[in-house]
């Protein structure tokens, strides 16, 4: 139970950044959901390289994982470029070749890893909007595109890795939030796990990015939310990104929000026109709804 | 004209002027409004309000005669109850435009989100671009104009009102079909266009309700009386009730409805007993003064708490599937003993307002009875998820209730089956529950607790969502509820026992580290005062009686509620059977019951040493059961339950 945020520049200048696009946005709606809020940021990729951000906790504990982290990393011969701790999050930039599936579930099993990607890191924690910026930075991301999500747990635990965004685990680049409640989870994650997949927490959102990652490594970003529609049963407004597209999808019966802006310099999608507003305070906007059981993507242009 | 700037107010602020402004008959402008939710909620003056910008969810909602203009986009939820007066919106309107509206008039420029005009009573609700998905589901009265295109599923599961439609029918909904357009309603909605300067000239067609969902094809049949006492006190897998259900199937060919809540047995707060033996208890006649039974609930937020004289409320019970003498015998008890009551699902009457010294309104999905008077007079609200008896259901009400006068309160047809949505048109999920919350504090000035009703399924779940919503207080209703119409298999096997309830409840708090900071008021099956000591034990900080009160007040629990025949004058809109019921009469009895638990309470806070009723706590319980020692994880004490079975033999 949520609200999310997701914004693509169609323009290189005019605007403040992704990130504090972002954290407007979420801050607007952060009513949706109090307990955690969360990002994913498209940095520029470098070929041969990798972004990885775990989540280690803090102290002892922490610097025991991160050990263990450096070791397996050795193991894959993934050369660490760059080290990054923040909140209790530990990021590495690597470079690295070889099959990034098999070694995602395998640092998985190390430790909770909140995202892989040549271009994806996903940031996110307990608190609000201001909070996560505050131990992150988020402020400070430029980019063209990214999503986020303000979170009200309903099921699971409030805890830093049961925050939005979801990483579609194995596959790199591909994240996303969701709004609403996936009623056939554990009939398609099995189907999912017969065909290998891993799942790292019971959170149906997770569902929607590896269903949706299976789906991209055999089709479109537009074939995966067009069958997305079909394949979920519940209510969901979603969002995805990858490093070069954003899209959402929208279930048949709109039951949950969602509300979308677009112009010659932006496309921005959020829960609510209230976070839409944020960016252009005291101007009326000419925002659409999507129309139920409806998806669409777009492609970075700069 | 005034001007409010939401740049420098917050809309709080913004809505206590625009109400004082309002008061004052003065026009009002709010600039900046950005999107921002409850512009305008709970006004009650004819003032002109012109929102220069988009505005959120609930725009003019809960509002009786301000006419508003907003000049962009609106979000869900336009207008939500308003009862007279009119809004025009200049951009698009969101999801459940012109939900539930009395009488009002919703003008929409651009397009409409989906489940328009979700359960609206009368006035118009006119778009003049396309409508989306489900327009005019489960409207009970009024009409929709749409001018584009209907939109899929339009008029689902109508009951009644109108529904015309200019441009394409993109698909009729369930039970709604299309009717030839007489002149005099096309020349009345030509007035309305031309009244909203609105350039129109193509034509209309009109839909209109099928009724062929309207009653069920065979109403229950006459049986014989089983007192609710004796269906439940048989255990045996065939007995009396079951072969009794059996009948009712043969004949009508469906599930059977009934009324009274599950008879069976389940593990209860009688499977408990006191650690303390209270066996030599001295019968003290001034132990009421002795001990401190006050009990204040609601004030979490800042709101006016209820100061209730013992933790003892009335449940909430309508008038509709109770007549409007009871209602009032309970009001007036309630008021005698010092306590609350509750209005239930069919709104609030002059009477029972006025017996009562504090009373709790009550919003259901269908939003029936529903208006932002009442709301303002009373002195609690309750947000009503669900209830013991059949959660994740709406209400019954059987056509044989539903009479001219309960229609018009409730603002639905005469004479249907009414079967009440599951669903509220606006709480979707966590997060549009926490909106809601904040549309009913800004409705009456953050001066209400805002309590919510939760059947007990997933409790767990659901009161951490409760509290994180914020709400004032928890009023969590077992399986043993009652309910005066519901399938019988749901009443028997849907929902978990109160003991698993209250102990869940309590559970989560722990687990989120709010123990003690969200009140939970304990019903279902709660009957005199040892109960409510056990349940103030478990952890609960009040309770309600509803059974117990009904029947304090006559009832004979022949589980024939919906029938709408009663004997006693209780359950029935019938004036010919309603003369039976003396209400001076049963309010005092209803009330001497109330002061029969408030003395057994007293005197077992007294024997415990307590000077304070809610010092009891888990430490003075054990299980008389290995099921509720497994539910309640209180300590099993057999010998006790001997104990207690010689004794009863020995009497």
């Amino acid at each position: 139970m949520c609200g999310i945020a997701g914004i693509m520049y169609k323009r290189k200048n005019g605007h403040d950044g992704v990130g504090k696009a972002l954290i407007s946005m979420l801050d607007a709606c952060q009513h949706r959901g109090p307990d955690s809020t969360g990002f994913a940021l498209y940095y520029e990729p470098v070929e041969g390289e990798y972004r990885l951000r775990f989540y280690v906790g803090e102290g002892e504990v922490g610097e025991k994982t991160v050990a263990r982290i450096r070791e397996k990393l050795k193991e894959y011969q993934a050369v660490v470029l760059d080290e990054d701790a923040a909140g209790g999050t530990h990021a590495f930039r690597v470079r690295f070749s070889g099959d990034l599936q098999k070694f995602s579930y395998d640092m998985e099993h190390v430790a909770k890893v909140f995202s892989i990607g040549s271009s994806l890191d996903i940031v996110k924690d307990i608190g609000g909007a201001h909070d996560v910026d505050g131990s992150y930075h988020v402020g400070k991301f430029e980019g063209t595109h990214g999503i986020g999500h303000v979170r009200l747990a309903t099921e699971s635990d409030v805890a830093p890795d049961s925050s939005h965004p979801f990483w579609a685990t194995g596959f790199a680049d591909v994240a996303i939030v969701h709004n609403g409640q996936i009623t056939n989870y554990w009939k398609m994650r099995r189907r999912l796990e017969k065909c290998g997949f891993e799942f790292n927490t019971d959170n149906d959102s997770e569902l929607i990015a590896v269903y949706l990652a299976d789906k991209l490594s055999h089709g479109t970003l537009e074939d995966a939310l067009k069958t997305s529609i079909d394949d979920l049963d519940g209510t969901f407004s979603f969002l995805v990104s990858t490093k070069d597209e954003i899209g959402y999808a929208k279930d048949r019966l709109a039951a949950k929000p969602m509300v979308m802006l677009e112009d010659d310099n932006l496309i921005a999608i959020a829960s609510e026109e209230v976070s839409l507003n944020r960016l252009f305070p005291g101007r009326p906007l000419n925002t659409f709804e999507p129309p139920p059981g409806t998806y669409k993507t777009w492609r970075r242009s700069i | 004209m005034a001007t409010l700037d939401l740049n420098t107010l917050t809309v709080r602020e913004a809505n206590e002027r625009l109400r004082k402004l309002g008061a004052d008959g003065e026009d009002v402008e709010i600039l900046n409004p950005d999107a921002r939710h409850h512009i305008g909620v709970g006004l009650v003056h004819k003032i002109n309000v012109r929102v220069r910008g988009s505005a959120g969810y609930f725009c003019a909602g809960l509002t009786d005669g301000p006419r508003f203009i907003v000049d962009n986009n609106v979000g869900w939820g336009l207008a939500d109850n308003m009862l007279n007066g009119s809004v025009v919106v200049n951009g698009n309107a969101s999801a459940i435009a012109g939900v539930a509206i009395r009488g009002a008039e919703v003008v929409i420029k651009g397009n409409m989100g989906s489940r328009a005009g979700q359960v609206m009573k009368a006035g118009t609700l006119c778009c003049v671009g396309n409508a989306n998905f489900m327009a005019g589901y489960m409207m009970y009265g009024g009409r929709i104009v749409i001018l584009g295109e209907s939109g899929d599923k339009v008029g689902q599961d109508m009951t009644g009102g109108t529904i015309y439609v200019a441009g394409k029918i993109n698909a009729l909904g369930t039970d709604a079909m299309v009717i030839d357009l007489p002149q005099a309603e096309a020349d009345s909605l030509r007035e309305f266009l031309d009244r909203y300067e609105i350039k129109f000239k193509g034509d209309f067609q009109k839909i209109t309700n099928a009724g062929k969902n309207l009653r069920y094809g065979k109403t229950e049949p006459r049986v014989r009386v089983i007192p609710f006492f004796m269906a439940s006190e048989t255990a045996g897998y065939w007995n009396t009730k079951v072969q009794e259900d059996i009948y009712v199937k043969a004949q009508i060919g469906r599930y059977r409805i009934r009324g009274y809540g599950a008879a069976r047995p389940f593990p209860h707060l009688n499977d408990l007993a006191f650690r303390k033996d209270l066996a030599n208890l001295p019968a003290d006649p001034e132990v009421i003064s002795k001990v401190n039974l006050k009990t204040s609930i609601g004030g979490r937020s800042g709101a006016t708490p209820l100061d209730l004289s013992m933790p003892v409320m009335i449940a909430p019970m309508s008038y509709g599937a109770l007549s409007k003498s009871t209602k009032v015998a309970l009001a007036i008890a309630s008021g005698l003993s010092d306590t609350s009551e509750n209005t239930g699902e069919g709104g609030m009457s002059d009477e029972q307002r006025a017996a009562a010294k504090r009373i709790i309104y009550q919003c259901l999905s269908g939003r029936l009875g529903w208006n932002i008077h009442d709301m303002q007079r009373a002195n609690g609200l309750e947000i009503y998820i669900s209830q013991g008896a059949k959660p994740g259901l709406g209400g019954q009400l059987m056509a044989k209730k539903v009479t001219k006068e309960i229609a018009r309160i409730r603002g639905i047809p005469e004479g249907i089956d009414l079967r009440s949505p599951s669903r509220h048109p606006d709480v979707l999920g966590a997060d549009d529950l926490v909106i809601k919350v904040e549309e009913f504090r800004e409705a009456t000035g953050y001066r209400l607790p805002v309590s919510v009703k939760l059947g007990a399924g997933r409790v767990r779940d659901d009161i951490k969502i409760a509290f994180k919503d914020g709400f004032d207080f928890v009023e969590l209703d077992g399986m043993q509820g009652s309910t005066g119409a519901a399938g019988n298999e749901v009443l028997e096997f849907v929902g978990i026992p109160t003991l698993s309830a209250i102990q869940e409840a309590m559970d989560a708090l722990a687990e989120i580290g709010a123990s003690g900071k969200m009140p939970v008021v304990l019903m279902g099956g709660v009957k005199d005062g040892i109960d409510v000591a056990k349940a103030l034990a478990l952890g609960a900080h009040a309770t309600a009686v509803g059974t117990g009160a009904i029947i304090a007040g006559g009832c004979i629990a022949c589980l024939q509620c919906h029938v709408g025949q009663c004997v006693v004058g209780i359950a029935t809109q019938d004036p010919e059977h309603e003369k039976r019921y003396n209400v001076p009469v049963e309010a005092r009895n209803i009330h001497r019951y109330l002061e029969a638990i408030r003395w057994q309470l007293a005197a077992i806070t007294h024997a415990h040493g307590y000077a304070d009723v809610h010092q009891f706590s888990r430490d003075d319980l054990v299980a008389l059961t290995p099921e509720a020692a497994e539910i309640t994880r209180l300590p099993y004490e057999p010998e006790l339950a001997r104990r207690a079975e010689r004794l009863r033999k020995a009497s």
